[in-house]
């Protein structure tokens, strides 16, 4: 089997498991649930082989393209042709592997996480449609990710808008999960509206949606064109990076993922980490060259930046367990924006690798306290829970280590190269001081808010009795998922030393596989700005590392000592910050008050009633129920006509008055005697021969 | 055939002939179309049929005066088939009054109206 056939079997197993479960789901045993997490892990299989086959190669430029014509209008004289295509690049190899195991890991945590404390699920229905759903979820994300095209990148990434409206509103007869759900639906919608431009442009000006033309498109300067006043590249780049900003939960469109916790747990760790919020990262990666070379780079750097910072300080007053860790991910993905706004596409890639590995592992690991507090999610209720759960607590410290940037572990490796390459930019750069500033911060501020939530998780006494006695650690088919994904968070399986170049590595930055392999795909005039860009890095490297190392450290010492050995009392700090700052914070920074009160009730409530308005009388008793007289009055018209002229004339006339007319007059003649017969026959015979002698 | 029978008359004179086959026919129309009765009809229809036969003789012979070495027996032969065909209608013509008798116990055509419009 090729491996184009193994990619559409990573992509067709999980959508197979999705209808075998939606029509006898309910039948199987165990409700089904070993069918989808078998399908995944078949896809996991496959994307195994892929990417041994990737590895083994060992070459950046490893690609293999398949494409199908779905659409072609060509025979009927219109040049309009539409293609889908499978892409296997080293990109995508490592994208499916990662995928596909954290999906399989997250499919086996469900098993375990969607059933109560007996093992039973809550409820048989809906535990079979949950599986279904994360089937349908996994089988687009990948779809998503081996698509050769835009086009059926959108239409995955529409499909994973829908699921995901599905998963987090999942508890339907909780008001607060059906409103997220809403919200996460509407505000990616948002960004679609922008990918949609972002599409059609590319249509219009490329005409074809394969990434290898859009790349040959900017080479050839196709998309140099004039559009609203300025390139077309740039318009393109900024709809599809406005796509992204709705997927990844960026600003200004960030306010749908903290609400989306209100989704069961593992619903968090798929959507948050590996799939539908890395898809966001993903596109503009795919579609980096346009960015680059449209000059939108410097707007995706400040939203990232700004994203990074602010959602990092709301994380550090959130009490929920769920929401620090879902305002962490907004900052995460803040990160791996930025790096990728000031230039280094692999950087953000390998961030978004790490991120997903270790970000799965931590709301998993919050999912199996969450369990084993019988569904208490408030931080301040836990505590002490590391006698009780020793392997989620060892799981979820090295993660947390991991997002800290603690060396060793696989975030120090990709937060250190982001760091350098803001760094190197603001060297160059010093009108954008600001990035640095954003970056570093949130690097301490990670460190923080993460060993904060340690700490009042796991350390010191707990502070509900109740719960703490009952809390016991997870079943195995929760905590082996933990365990993998936290073996997979050390830096040694990212850099040098798992591909045989030593030991020195392991600490170091330099030759990680994920960098070497994906390069940015290179676009005219774009080679000396890459070469001082890595320049500028390399020189930052070592004055970004100890920095990120201080800032790490202090993070997480300063979070001892307030949370942990409550040296400094968290009241008094919080007391020194002035109230409208919390206040700020609190209504997270009234962005969903300006959305809610201002956009929503101020510009498109009242325009959408006077739409409602101009639709109601103008459209519908002006044109509909105008359409309605005109179609009384020719309906008048009309039966008239046919009752009149039609019935009365022609059909009663030509098939019944004539005929009978015909007919009585004629009748007579036929009187069945047969004499007169015989001399109407004689007269007639003698007529004609009395004529027949006058002519 | 010169001379003697019937026909000895025939070739000075064909007018008597012809006016008598005229008669013939005129009676027979006239009983077709007036008799009341089945069989005055087909009488007749006979005396038509005779008339006519006896128009092909008298021709077929008066042919001789104008046809040299006339050798054609047409006009005889098809009197034949018309007395023939004068039989059998005959016949069948007996046969249907009887039929017709036997169910209605007349033979009045005009009563035979069931086929009237």
């Amino acid at each position: 089997m090729d491996l184009i056939s193994l990619a559409l079997l990573i992509v067709i197993l999980p959508l197979s498991s999705y209808f075998i479960l939606n029509i006898v789901g309910n039948k199987l045993p165990r409700q089904g649930d070993w069918l989808s997490t078998g399908a995944i892990f078949g896809s996991f299989i496959c994307a195994v082989i892929i990417f041994a086959n990737m590895f083994s190669a060992y070459d950046p430029n490893w690609l293999i393209e398949k494409t199908w014509t779905w659409i072609d209008l060509s025979s009927v004289n219109i040049p309009w042709k539409l293609d889908l295509g499978v892409r296997l690049d080293n990109l995508s190899a490592t994208m499916l592997l990662m995928v596909t195991l954290c999906a399989t890991l997250i499919h086996l945590f469900s098993t375990g996480y969607m059933r109560d404390h007996d093992g039973k699920p809550e409820d048989g229905y809906r535990y079979t449609s949950f599986f279904s759903y994360l089937s349908l979820f996994t089988s687009a994300m990948l779809g998503l990710v081996i698509s050769g095209n835009l086009f059926s990148l959108f239409m995955c990434w529409e499909v994973m808008g829908l699921c995901s409206y599905l998963l987090i509103g999942f508890y339907r007869h909780k008001p607060s999960a059906a409103n997220a759900s809403l919200k996460a639906f509407m505000t990616t919608r948002v960004g679609d509206l922008g990918l949609f431009v972002g599409l059609l442009a590319i249509w219009n000006y490329v005409g074809s949606f394969a990434f290898t033309d859009i790349y040959a498109a900017i080479n050839n300067g196709t998309l140099d064109a004039s559009l609203f006043g300025t390139s077309a590249a740039f318009v393109i780049g900024l709809g599809i990076f406005i796509g992204t900003v709705g997927k990844s939960a960026q600003f200004p469109l960030q306010i749908w993922l903290p609400d989306a916790m209100e989704g069961p747990t593992p619903v968090s760790a798929l959507i948050h980490a590996a799939t539908m919020v890395s898809a966001g990262i993903y596109l503009i990666i795919r579609v980096f060259p346009i960015l680059e070379y449209g000059h939108v780079l410097t707007i995706v750097a400040y939203v990232g930046g700004f994203t990074s910072f602010f959602a990092a300080i709301i994380a550090i007053k959130q009490n929920d367990i769920k929401k620090v860790l879902a305002y962490s991910t907004l900052s995460q993905l803040g990160y791996m924006v930025l790096v990728l706004g000031v230039g280094s596409y692999t950087t953000s890639f390998f961030h978004l690798i790490t991120h997903a590995v270790f970000k799965a592992c931590l709301f998993m690991s919050s999912g199996a306290v969450i369990y084993a507090m019988h569904h208490e999610q408030d931080m301040r209720h836990m505590g002490g829970l590391k006698k009780k759960l020793p392997i989620t607590f060892a799981a979820m410290l090295i993660t947390t280590m991991a997002i800290s940037g603690v060396p060793g572990f696989s975030g120090f490796a990709s937060k250190d190269r982001i760091l350098a390459y803001v760094y190197g930019f603001v060297h160059h750069h010093p009108q954008h001081m600001l990035l640095a500033f954003f970056a570093f911060a949130t690097a301490g501020l990670t460190a923080f808010y993460m060993f904060r939530l340690i700490f009042m998780t796991f350390w010191n006494e707990p502070h509900d009795k109740h719960h703490y006695d009952h809390a016991h650690e997870v079943s195995w088919n929760m905590w082996l998922p933990l365990v993998v994904l936290a073996g997979l968070s050390f830096c040694v399986i990212y850099t040098g030393s798992i591909t045989g170049f030593g030991f020195d590595k392991i600490f170091g930055a330099a030759n990680e596989w994920i960098i070497t392999l994906n390069p940015a795909p290179l676009v005219n005039g774009t080679e000396a700005a890459r070469e001082a860009m890595e320049e500028a890095a390399h020189h930052a490297h070592y004055p970004a590392m100890i920095l990120s190392i201080l800032l790490a450290g202090s993070g997480i010492l300063f979070s001892y000592l307030v949370y942990g050995s409550r040296k400094i009392s968290a009241e008094k700090i919080s007391g020194m910050v002035p109230n409208f700052v919390h206040r700020w914070i609190d209504n997270l920074y009234y962005f969903d008050f300006f959305y809610i009160k201002i956009v929503i009730q101020k510009i498109f409530l009242p325009f959408s009633s006077k739409n409602a308005s101009f639709d109601n009388t103008v459209i519908d008793r002006g044109l509909v129920d105008g359409w309605k007289d005109i179609a009384k009055v020719s309906y008048f018209a009309v039966d008239l006509v046919d009752n009149e002229v039609v019935d009365k004339g022609m059909v009663d006339g030509f098939g019944g008055k004539l005929p009978y007319a015909l007919g009585s007059s004629l009748r007579a003649l036929q009187n069945g005697k047969i004499q007169r017969y015989l001399t109407v026959a004689v007269v007639a015979l003698m007529l004609l021969f009395i004529f027949r002698g006058v002519l | 055939m010169e001379g003697g029978g019937i026909l000895a008359g025939l070739a000075t004179n064909p007018e008597a002939y012809l006016l008598f086959s005229l008669l013939l026919f005129s009676f027979g129309i006239i009983a077709t179309l007036a008799r009341k009765n089945a069989i005055g009809i087909f009488m007749g229809v006979e005396l038509m049929l005779n008339a006519a036969a006896l128009n092909f003789v008298t021709f077929q012979v008066l042919r001789r005066g104008v046809v040299a070495n006339e050798t054609w027996l047409h006009g005889h032969i098809f009197s034949l088939f018309v007395i023939i065909l004068a039989a059998i209608e005959a016949a069948v013509a007996l046969a249907i009054v009887l039929r017709t008798f036997g169910s209605r116990q007349s033979i009045d055509p005009d009563r035979a109206t069931e086929l009237r419009g």
